[in-house]
């Protein structure tokens, strides 16, 4: 429910319940104004006509004037004031009256005097309300709801012009964002934290962005000189076997380390956009080139290929393009069983690779992430896919995986959806 | 061969400088920009390694003043950027070779005497050791004057050896040498086996000596010594 239905509807409700309110908090009211208004003019009734008998010495005549009643005797009551019905000929039913008594005297003879004034009809007073009470809430319920379209329209408009640019937001694309001025207060504090937000955002970005930089950059001169020494070390004459196997492991996991730290530099140079050339790529040759460099290892596995490629060209940068092809199909290598087959077929904006091999024990929407290795290869790093992934994230490339029970087949799509901002 | 090495960490700069040493070169190590300029301007060196992040300066300068001046020698970058622009810039501007950090000690050694060959005998020069000789152009190996009958992955494997004679080689530096970073997997390794085990067989059916010597499980030494 957006903001201004819900206003709307605030406002409806509150309206239907102070609706009855209103008509009974009136009703009692109107009928108290009424009242005493009647009262009054009884009493001034009383007041003028006991003027007029003390000055004149008869009555005066008097709409109000019901009744005169002789008394035996003079004995003061007090005024009362009484509610009655009269049937009334002329509307063919009872009319409600308000009477008034009091007693005073005509040349001195006592008499009792009472008056009477038409009071308002209950049932018309409470249809008079009804309507009234509800036409100011249909007035009222109307004109909410325009004034809020309007404030919606004219105040909201730059709250919803920064919600549209926040949404398209990213954190990775270096497009600075703008939010929209408001004349209002709390949009424009809310504009100041969200700037405040993204600074820090940027700036927590640009920190991480440069520490992975940093850290794996960084850190292969010293594991250089780490491994070097471990060479050294594994060169004397003094170690014996267990010594020297610690050592090899030493060594072995320097040389892990090492190339850990060059594929994350490779994966924060694709993610900080140093690769801007968009190179017309020969898919095909490509291909071929990286079979042929690999040709001894498929041959020694005993692999089976068969091609398929047409000429197909491809647009983005030639480093990553061979990244790309070398990581898709050293894995159908890698992964591969003795004796295997690997099938591609390349097509235009298509390339598939098969490769029998066994099941992975990788949750497949967890293949491309960091990290990730099958049981079958435990020499792998499991970074090769995580930078095939990045590299088809920033040219809108589409990556695919399907498994059988043996088989493993990817499928790339690569006619560009999305062209990396050159300017970047 | 006299080598000169640019580069700013010391460690570094001390295990290079010992690894060529015992090769037989004369090395001399230049810790930063100017202390390199001073020494090229003073000295000849046949062999150039050149940093390109020193603290004082870049590299690449330095091969721009060494190919301003017209002195001959090979030049090899090493830097820890695996960017690819510095390397195409750096031969573009007259650099020979290109290794990335962290790089294998006997790679290097492979790659300066190559590159020593090429600029000091036009690539003439065959590798002699014991009944032992290479003609790296031709992609030939002789043994008792036996021509070896090898796949190139074979040779390229016995020319790293001789090349780095009495050393240790790692099976990872062999893999990387034979295929570089990109390529090389679990599988290289039992590769790698199986072809010194193919090489032996050859070079003792030529009655050569098999002088590659395993070391456990870590990697291979290809000397006469005991």
């Amino acid at each position: 429910m957006n903001l201004v239905k819900k206003t709307n509807t605030q406002y409806l409700l509150f309206l239907a319940f102070l609706f009855p309110i209103m008509m009974v908090v009136d009703y009692f009211f109107i009928q108290y104004i009424v009242n005493s208004e009647v009262n009054e003019i009884l009493q001034h009734e009383q007041k003028r006509i006991d003027f007029h008998l003390s000055k004149q010495g008869n009555l005066p005549t008097s709409n109000y004037l019901m009744k005169t009643t002789p008394l035996e005797r003079t004995f003061d009551t007090i005024p009362e004031f009484k509610d009655t019905l009269f049937f009334e000929g002329y509307a063919g039913k009872q009319i409600p009256y308000r009477t008034y008594s009091f007693t005073t005297s005509i040349n001195t003879r006592p008499v009792r005097i009472t008056l009477k004034h038409v009071l308002l009809e209950i049932n018309e007073l409470i249809w008079l309300l009804f309507i009234t009470t509800s036409f100011i809430t249909l007035i009222l319920m109307v004109g909410i709801y325009f004034i809020n379209q309007k404030i919606y329209k004219w105040a909201w408009r730059p709250f919803f012009e920064n919600l549209s640019k926040l949404k398209k937001y990213d954190v990775t694309q270096k497009n600075p964002i703008h939010l929209k001025a408001s004349k209002i207060q709390e949009f424009e504090e809310l504009n100041k934290v969200i700037s405040t937000l993204i600074d820090q955002v940027e700036k927590d970005f640009q920190n991480l962005k440069e520490f992975n930089e940093n850290i794996s950059h960084e850190i292969q001169t010293p594991l250089a000189i780490i491994r070097n020494k471990v060479v050294l070390l594994l060169e004397s004459e003094n170690l014996d076997e267990k010594e020297l196997k610690r050592v090899e492991s030493i060594y072995q996991e320097t040389n892990k380390l090492s190339k850990i730290g060059k594929a994350l530099t490779l994966i924060s140079r694709i993610e900080n956009q140093e690769f801007t050339r968009m190179d017309q790529i020969d898919v095909h040759t490509v291909v071929v080139n990286i079979l042929s460099s690999m040709e001894e290892i498929i041959d020694f596995k005993n692999i089976k290929i068969s091609l398929e490629l047409d000429a197909v060209s491809m647009e983005c940068d030639h480093i990553l393009g061979d990244i790309l092809f070398t990581n898709l199909i050293k894995n159908a290598v890698q992964h591969n069983k003795k004796g295997g087959t690997i099938k591609m077929r390349l097509t235009d904006g298509k390339f598939e690779i098969i490769n029998t091999g066994k099941v992975s024990e990788i949750a497949i929407e967890k293949l491309f992430q960091r990290f990730q290795k099958g049981g079958t290869a435990k020499d792998s790093l499991g970074l090769g896919l995580a930078i095939t992934q990045k590299i088809c994230e920033i040219y809108g490339f589409e990556l695919q995986y399907i498994r059988d029970t043996d088989t493993h087949m990817f499928s790339l799509f690569f006619a560009n959806k999305k062209v990396l901002n050159p300017s970047n | 061969m006299k080598i000169l090495v640019t580069e700013d960490n010391v460690e570094l700069l001390k295990d290079i400088k010992s690894f060529l040493e015992e090769e037989g070169n004369i090395c001399e190590i230049a810790p930063d920009h100017r202390s390199a300029f001073n020494k090229i301007g003073i000295f000849p060196y046949d062999i150039l390694v050149v940093d390109i992040t020193l603290p004082d300066g870049n590299g690449l300068d330095i091969i721009k003043a060494v190919k301003r001046e017209n002195i001959e020698a090979g030049i090899i970058i090493i830097s820890a950027k695996n960017a690819l622009g510095d390397k195409v810039h750096g031969l573009e501007i007259g650099a020979d070779d290109y290794l990335v950090k962290p790089f294998y000690l006997a790679e290097l050694n492979a790659r300066i005497k190559a590159l020593y060959r090429r600029k000091m005998y036009n690539g003439e020069r065959e590798i002699r050791f014991n009944e032992f000789k290479i003609k790296p152009d031709s992609y030939e190996v002789f043994v008792n004057g036996h021509l070896l009958n090898l796949t190139k992955k074979e040779f390229d494997i016995i020319h790293f050896f001789v090349v780095n004679r009495h050393r240790l080689l790692t099976k990872e530096a062999i893999a990387e040498h034979l295929w570089g970073d990109d390529i090389e997997m679990a599988d290289s390794y039992k590769f790698i086996y199986t072809h010194i085990a193919n090489l032996r067989k050859k070079i003792t059916e030529k009655m050569g000596v098999d002088y590659i010597q395993s070391i456990y499980s870590v990697g291979y030494k290809f000397t006469d010594r005991e």
